[in-house]
């Protein structure tokens, strides 16, 4: 107990200097450029104006808080139809060789491409461009969870496959208590490297689809509104949710995780 | 007196050579099983033309050397190993596949660690016994976890049990869904001496509740444990293409006492030929562990 406050207190204290050395370089470059990238300080004030009534959801202003949730759906709702197909096919994957086999080619294809090259696809069958980048996070969400899931399903030991043999269990029994649960961590980890692609992406989008996000607003009120400010305060929200985000699907991974 | 202990050694080896005879009181009958394995060099075969009859009731050991084919004879006869050749009959039934007329407990317990005591034994009776309610499976869970005193621990992951515990659930699940036979592989293998001979004798508690008429068939590398607990001792050779060495018969009475067998010169006798059956495989520290 005590070793682990010990760790805990460190960390914090390491965490602290890492913070302390970022506010100081970023003020060194403020000084530089003499202003022109605002100073720490005086982004502060920037981001104490943009907090002021976040979640202000008025038709001609939206605050910030509005933003970043109508981001965060667009980001849910593509990354949550992705994994819904990508986990059910990993485990079809997983567990046929030639099911692999025919679809793994595809995959090899499709998943270096950038994301941002399926938005014009997507406005083209949507003809509607919050849909398309629906469409662009859904497309990327798929690869690192489909690839995840079918390495986790292919590589159950034997020992469990057995349990489920030798005591009869039907298909589904054995979907539910065998391979979804010692899949789980790999599945967390597709989704945790997904939900960090689409997070990535989804700023892209919006700075191409425009609409309601933080994407549009670091270009829009951003850049298109000569406020360096802002953008630096919407990059350092961005990054925080990232971060937030990265450790939920952390904290599941280790949560489901079992010991033998 | 079992009809086991007036066969001699002799007798019991032409048995194994001829072919075996199906009586109504044969529990398994191996018939000339070989099994290969197809392996990245060819083919390995790792027992051939291995016969072998059981009585109902009968308790009998496998001993030999680590990898000469008990698993993968026990494998047939639970039909987890198809055998390459030959075939292996069951209660009257060509083996075709796993059975819940077989329990099995496998050497390396194969718990699932995601689910509690309670859920890995509940999950294996939910389905090798279809036709029970639902009320009725819980029922039988409890009762079993409570035979093998492990209630106080149902809601624990496996992961957080000893050795023995996680035994005790896997053999726990074998004997819940009540097999007329029991396959049990090294099922006391990782224990220490004391938990060992308790479960020798809750083993024996649990065959004789049930009037002695479940057969077991064990793996086992303890000759100590293989006399104290067996009809027929079952010595393997090395493989490749193992095969059946002897069958040792164990002529001493039941119940057995395991501090006062230890005097009896039957025991001793038995004790020296298993030795020397084994002695030109082993080491006796391997056999000691
Ligand atoms: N699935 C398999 N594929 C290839 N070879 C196998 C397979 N299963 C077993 N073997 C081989 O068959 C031989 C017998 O294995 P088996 O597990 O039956 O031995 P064992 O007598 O139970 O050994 P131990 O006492 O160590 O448990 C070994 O050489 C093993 O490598
Ligand atoms: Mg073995």
């Amino acid at each position: 107990m005590k070793a682990k406050a010990i760790k805990l207190g460190w960390s914090l204290v390491y965490f602290v200097a890492g913070m302390l050395l970022l506010l100081g370089m970023w003020d060194m470059v403020s000084r530089i450029t003499k202003g022109e990238i605002p100073s720490p300080i005086a982004t502060w004030g920037t981001f104490k104006e943009v907090m002021t009534n976040p979640f202000q959801n008025d038709p001609d202003y939206k605050g910030i808080g509005t933003k970043l949730l109508s981001s965060l759906a667009r980001v849910g709702i593509g990354f949550g139809l992705g994994s819904l197909i990508a986990i059910p096919l990993g485990f079809v994957l997983g567990s046929s060789r030639i099911a692999m086999n025919i679809i793994n080619p595809i995959v090899q294809i499709l998943r270096p491409v950038s994301p941002l090259a399926w938005f014009p696809l997507g406005l083209a069958i949507f003809q509607d461009s919050p849909k398309a980048s629906i469409f662009m996070i859904f497309i990327c969400s798929l690869w690192p969870t489909l690839i995840n899931t079918s390495f986790g399903a292919s590589s159950i030991p034997q020992d469990h496959k057995n349990v489920g043999k030798a005591f009869g269990f039907s298909v589904w029994k054995y979907i539910t208590k065998i391979m979804l649960p010692y899949t789980l961590p790999h599945i967390f980890t597709g989704l945790r490297l997904s939900i960090g692609v689409a997070w990535m992406v989804i700023v892209a989008g919006e700075m191409l689809s425009g609409g309601i996000g933080l994407g549009y607003f670091v270009w829009e009120e951003g850049f298109n509104g000569g406020s360096v400010g802002k953008i630096l305060v919407a990059i350092l929200i961005i990054g925080a949710v990232g971060l937030l985000l990265d450790r939920l699907f952390t904290s599941l991974q280790k949560r489901f995780t079992y010991a033998v | 007196m079992n009809s086991a202990t007036t066969k001699t050694v002799t007798q019991n080896i032409a048995d194994s050579i001829l072919e075996p005879v199906l009586t109504p009181s044969t529990a398994i009958a191996v018939n000339n099983v070989t099994v290969s394995f197809k392996t990245l060099k060819g083919t390995y075969t790792a027992v051939k033309e291995i016969s072998l009859t059981v009585q109902k009731g009968e308790i009998i050991s496998l001993i030999g050397h680590s990898g000469c084919g008990k698993s993968t004879l026990m494998g047939t006869i639970s039909g987890m190993v198809k055998p390459t050749t030959g075939e292996v009959i069951a209660n009257g039934k060509k083996v075709e596949g796993p059975g819940p007329d077989r329990g099995i407990v496998f050497q390396n317990y194969s718990l699932l660690p995601w689910l509690t005591v309670y859920r890995n034994i509940y999950e294996a009776v939910d389905s090798a016994l279809k036709n029970l309610s639902k009320c009725e499976k819980k029922e039988l869970v409890e009762q079993t976890l409570k035979t093998v005193h492990l209630w106080d621990h149902k809601d624990k992951l496996p992961g957080h049990l000893s050795g023995g515990m996680k035994q005790r659930v896997a053999i726990a699940r074998a004997f819940a869904i009540n097999p007329t036979i029991l396959l049990l592989d090294e099922p006391f293998g990782a224990l220490d001496a004391l938990t060992k001979s308790n479960m020798h004798v809750e083993l024996l508690k649990l065959w004789n509740l049930d009037n002695r008429e479940k057969t077991i068939v064990m793996v086992t590398h303890d000759i100590e444990e293989a006399i104290f607990l067996s009809d027929r001792v079952v010595v393997m050779n090395n493989g490749p293409e193992a095969t059946i060495k002897e069958i040792v018969p164990v002529p001493l009475e039941r119940p057995r006492n395991k501090k006062d067998i230890v005097h009896d010169p039957v025991y001793m006798e038995t004790h020296d030929k298993l030795l020397n059956l084994l002695i030109d495989k082993f080491s006796i520290d391997d056999i000691k562990e």
